[in-house]
């Protein structure tokens, strides 16, 4: 459990405290605290190495709230990890009774209010930080949404495929993802048969597609390149093999892109468009 | 007042005679057989050969089987002689409840509440090796991004019925087994409230283990065991067969959680307050109240799943007017709660050893309640956070995040015990205390991933990701189910007379320890880099913790062999084990190992809780422990000491 390489914290002993750290009581708080100390400066550095090393390349602005939330989640669980495992860790190492049933039975100790009052209060207050963190991201994310006018695009799901159309752009349609650098983009994502779910993993965006009704969900693409895009809802048979690519270019290259294909960049599809 | 001494009757009786003596496990093998073919074949000439499928003669068939065999394994004799106007004789009851029927009462309907205990346990263990089976050939699939040991019908099919294996697993792992063998001897009884339906929720569940198996034969599932509408309704028939196999198990557990409510509130001992009752009785019941409210919905769910299929009902078919989210939010009603069915028991098994093992009070015992009140309660308003990515009602996920994450308030209650009871404790760290650490190292992981889940942003990325997958085997194996070994090294002893051996249990619990952190650790990563679940094949840059987690599976496996090794040998040659080899408080320990029919002779009166550790003033009970030799709460009996 503990990390025998990383820099041990030292219990900090304020000189007026002196007498009060050398009573039994005193000695058994400071090691504890320092058994607590090692396990959660370890997981504060696990925090914060842990999101860049795991997560897909960071390609939008809702990939950048995802990669927040697991850093700042991490961080605020980091001491309660430290608690209950040192807790756990310091009893095997120092309270222990081999084989033998110990002599004696421990201190009869029922309960202790301050304790539970100080823990109830530390859990809701982690609980309140954490929902109000979640609101927040949430409301951002959506509010970048819908508050500028976005790229619309139409995502069928279908098995095994997935198609995507440009209904502000002639109705272009492709089974390849294309998408403007630093535009807002809108998907509105449905099925034609059963239920599977939109993933791009580099930007952080799932929702599910639906048959007979219409989801959305949004982002904005920060980064130039080739990204994965997956099913991650089991929609039967071939369902590991429901993936394709989404390639995010400059504007002016993605308006090309839009001629080459039959489109009119800025052109709504009328019901003779060549949607697919 | 109820009869507190047992009257036998002064002459031996005689031994029934008649139809239901012969009728066994193997009788209902045949029985069932024979009417799943007779309702096949009449069903296949009424309905004459049918274009779509042949949902209806399979669903006919199965039924047949499962009504077959709750008749020839004799569930009906009792309501049978009731309907013609007599009823069971003294001797007959005797004999169903497996009075000196040896090894055979272990295989017909006896309705001894430590016989269903023991045809529990191994159950459980016997379904525990076969969902493992298959979650080994679903990890030897992936051991490389090419390999394909399976086509990707055979994996999804494999990826569902693990899932409903290891789900019907966990939920029995603990209330099955302890919640039958020991929850009436602690609370002083000497039987379940309803000793036949005890015997039938066994019986029920039964003839579902081959309705499950038979999914392999009629086509698989390509569903996962959500099974998702309308996918559900372009499966094969063996989908028909995972339905089937559903509503038969919530009725089994449906049986047995109001058997266990019932024996729990009306048949403590005298003097046995709740705050009196010990917290793994308290967890049972939570877990089966909670069961009882929620499991139903599943059912609901796979019967109107079973008449879109076979009559073309269109509860859940889009193309029709039905509704796929209403068929998810049936889905996830059962399914969150559910996680809390399977993890409360066994985490009242844990609260219930940590202070046998700390030589300590339970620390806070109030605290468990509420904790456990809390958890049930929460648990019941947290479904559509499972349905964050689904587009149903984007409006609900702020509220359902609130519910999500207010529900770390009452874990932590549980936290908080557990780590209070083991606080200046002398830990007696036998076995059983090694499985208790395990619980804690592995249900932090389990409790902390979590809460990126329940954030709706976060969720957006890791939702039907291997991250969740890691998450939940965290929590179900990882927490409850390292808590249900430690509970089957705890009360083992009483169960079978006998001392599990230690070396061999502590070697196994490391191998799986091991294993089991290796393994999801390393899903955890794929998940985090964008691997989704259940799919048959993936991406090389999964390559490395992919292999990783496949080589930690099989470290499980060795594990789970040296166990049930360890189980098995210990069995048949462990050193005896006497009536309290832990030094324990709690009733059980006060009868001898294995204990009597009907456990008491005299039943027991409580004084005080059991967990006076500590405290020479505080007596669970007066009862005279069963060794005679040296305990010291040897003390007078019964009666006298009433308040």
């Amino acid at each position: 459990m503990i990390q025998p390489d990383e820099a041990l914290p030292v219990e900090p002993t304020a000189p007026t405290l002196g007498q009060r750290l050398r009573s039994p009581a005193g000695r058994l708080a400071t090691r504890i605290a320092g058994v607590f100390l090692v396990i959660t400066a370890a997981l504060v550095v696990f925090s914060f190495w842990w999101p860049d090393a795991t997560l897909p390349r960071m390609a939008s602005t809702t990939e950048a709230a995802v990669r927040n939330t697991v850093l700042i989640f991490s961080l605020a669980a980091a001491p309660v990890m430290g608690l209950v495992w040192g807790i756990a860790y310091f009893s095997l190492r120092h309270w222990r009774f081999g084989g033998d049933l110990p002599p004696e039975d421990g201190p009869p100790i029922r309960t202790n209010n301050k304790v539970v009052i100080s823990w109830l209060l530390v859990s809701s207050g982690l609980t309140a930080f954490l929902l109000i963190w979640g609101l927040a991201e949430l409301t951002a994310t959506t509010a970048a949404a819908s508050t500028q006018t976005p790229l619309v695009v139409n995502v069928t799901g279908q098995q095994w495929l997935w198609s995507f159309s440009y209904p502000q752009d002639g109705g272009v349609s492709s089974h390849q993802l294309i998408l403007p650098l630093g535009r807002p983009v809108l998907f509105e994502v449905t099925s034609t048969d059963v239920i599977h779910s939109f993933w791009l993993p580099e930007m952080g965006i799932k929702i599910d597609a639906n048959p007979a009704v219409t989801t959305e969900v949004g982002t904005t693409p920060t980064l130039l390149g080739t990204f994965n895009v997956r099913c991650a809802e089991l929609c039967g048979l071939n369902h590991a093999y429901m993936a394709t690519t989404a390639t995010v270019m400059t504007s002016s290259r993605f308006d090309s892109w839009i001629q080459s294909h039959g489109g009119v960049v800025g052109q709504n599809a009328t019901s003779g468009g060549s949607n697919g | 007042m109820a009869e507190t001494t047992l009257v036998r009757p002064a002459t031996a009786p005689t031994p029934p005679k008649g139809l239901m003596t012969r009728l066994n496990m193997w009788t209902g093998l045949a029985v069932g057989v024979l009417f799943a073919v007779i309702a096949y074949a009449i069903v296949k000439v009424i309905w004459g050969p049918d274009p779509q499928g042949s949902d209806q003669e399979v669903i006919t068939a199965e039924v047949a089987w499962v009504v077959g065999f709750l008749i020839g394994v004799g569930a009906f004799v009792g309501p049978w002689r009731w309907l013609l106007g007599g009823d069971l004789t003294e001797e007959e009851a005797a004999f169903l409840s497996g009075k000196d029927a040896g090894i055979a009462r272990y295989f017909r309907f006896t309705t001894d509440h430590k016989v269903v205990g023991v045809q529990y346990l191994v159950m459980a263990m016997t379904t525990f090796g076969v969902g493992g089976i298959l979650a080994l050939m679903i990890r030897t699939d992936l051991i490389t991004p090419g390999s394909k040991l399976f086509g990707p019908q055979t994996y999804n099919s494999l990826v569902g019925v693990h899932g409903i294996v290891m789900i019907v697993s966990t939920i029995i792992m603990v209330v099955g087994p302890w919640g039958n063998f020991v929850m009436p001897i602690m609370i002083g009884a000497r039987d379940m409230a309803f000793p036949r339906l005890n015997a039938l929720s066994f019986w029920l569940l039964f003839p579902a283990v081959p309705v499950i198996l038979s999914i392999g034969v009629l086509g698989g599932i390509p569903t996962g065991w959500v099974a998702y509408a309308p996918l559900s309704d372009q499966a094969p028939p063996g989908m028909d067969a995972f339905a089937v196999a559903i509503i038969l198990f919530v009725m089994s557990s449906a049986v047995a959680a109001v058997n266990v409510i019932v024996t729990a509130v009306t048949m403590r001992a005298r003097g046995m307050t709740w705050s009196r009752t010990p917290v793994f009785v308290l967890g049972v019941v939570a877990g089966s109240l909670l069961g009882l409210i929620a499991l139903p919905c599943f059912q609901v769910g796979m019967l109107f799943t079973l008449l879109d299929r076979s009559m073309f009902a269109s509860f859940f078919v889009p193309a029709q007017g039905g509704s796929q989210w209403l068929y998810a939010n049936l889905f996830w009603l059962m399914g969150h709660p559910e996680v809390y069915v399977i993890l409360i028991p066994g985490v009242g098994a844990v609260l219930e050893m940590a202070p046998v093992f700390s030589r300590k009070p339970l620390f806070g015992s109030r605290l468990v309640l509420v904790g456990f009140v809390g958890i049930v309660s929460l648990s019941l308003i947290v479904w559509a956070h499972h349905m964050f990515v689904s587009g149903w009602s984007p409006t609900l996920n702020g509220p359902f995040m609130l519910t999500t994450e207010l529900i770390s308030i009452p874990t932590g209650l549980i936290f908080l015990a557990l780590i209070g009871t083991i606080w200046r404790g002398n830990i007696w760290l036998r076995l059983p205390m090694l499985f208790i650490y395990g619980f804690i190292w592995n249900f932090m992981i389990g409790g902390v991933t979590g809460i990126y889940l329940s954030d709706v942003p976060a969720d957006n990325e890791l939702h039907g990701a291997l991250f969740v997958t890691a998450h939940f085997h965290y929590t179900l194996l990882g927490g409850a189910m390292i808590g249900a070994m430690g509970a089957l090294v705890y009360w083992f002893p009483k169960m079978t007379g006998r001392m599990l051996d230690e070396r061999l249990g502590t070697i196994a619990f490391w191998t799986v320890m091991i294993g089991f952190n290796v393994t999801f650790l390393a899903m955890f990563d794929s998940g985090l880099r964008g691997m989704p679940r259940r799919v048959a094949t993936y991406q090389p840059e999964f390559a490395t913790s992919n292999l990783i987690t496949t080589l930690g599976s099989y470290v499980i496996a060795v594990g789970m062999l040296l166990f049930l090794y360890a189980i098995v040998r210990s069995w048949r040659v462990g050193a005896t084990a006497g009536p309290n080899p832990w030094h324990g408080k709690t009733l059980e320990w006060f009868v001898p190992s294995p204990p009597p029919l009907e456990n008491f002779e005299v039943l027991p009166v409580v004084t005080g809780d059991p967990y006076g550790y500590g405290e020479p003033d505080t007596r669970h009970t007066s009862m005279a422990a069963a060794s005679l030799a040296s305990d010291d709460h040897l003390y007078l009996p019964m009666e006298e000491d009433l308040p």
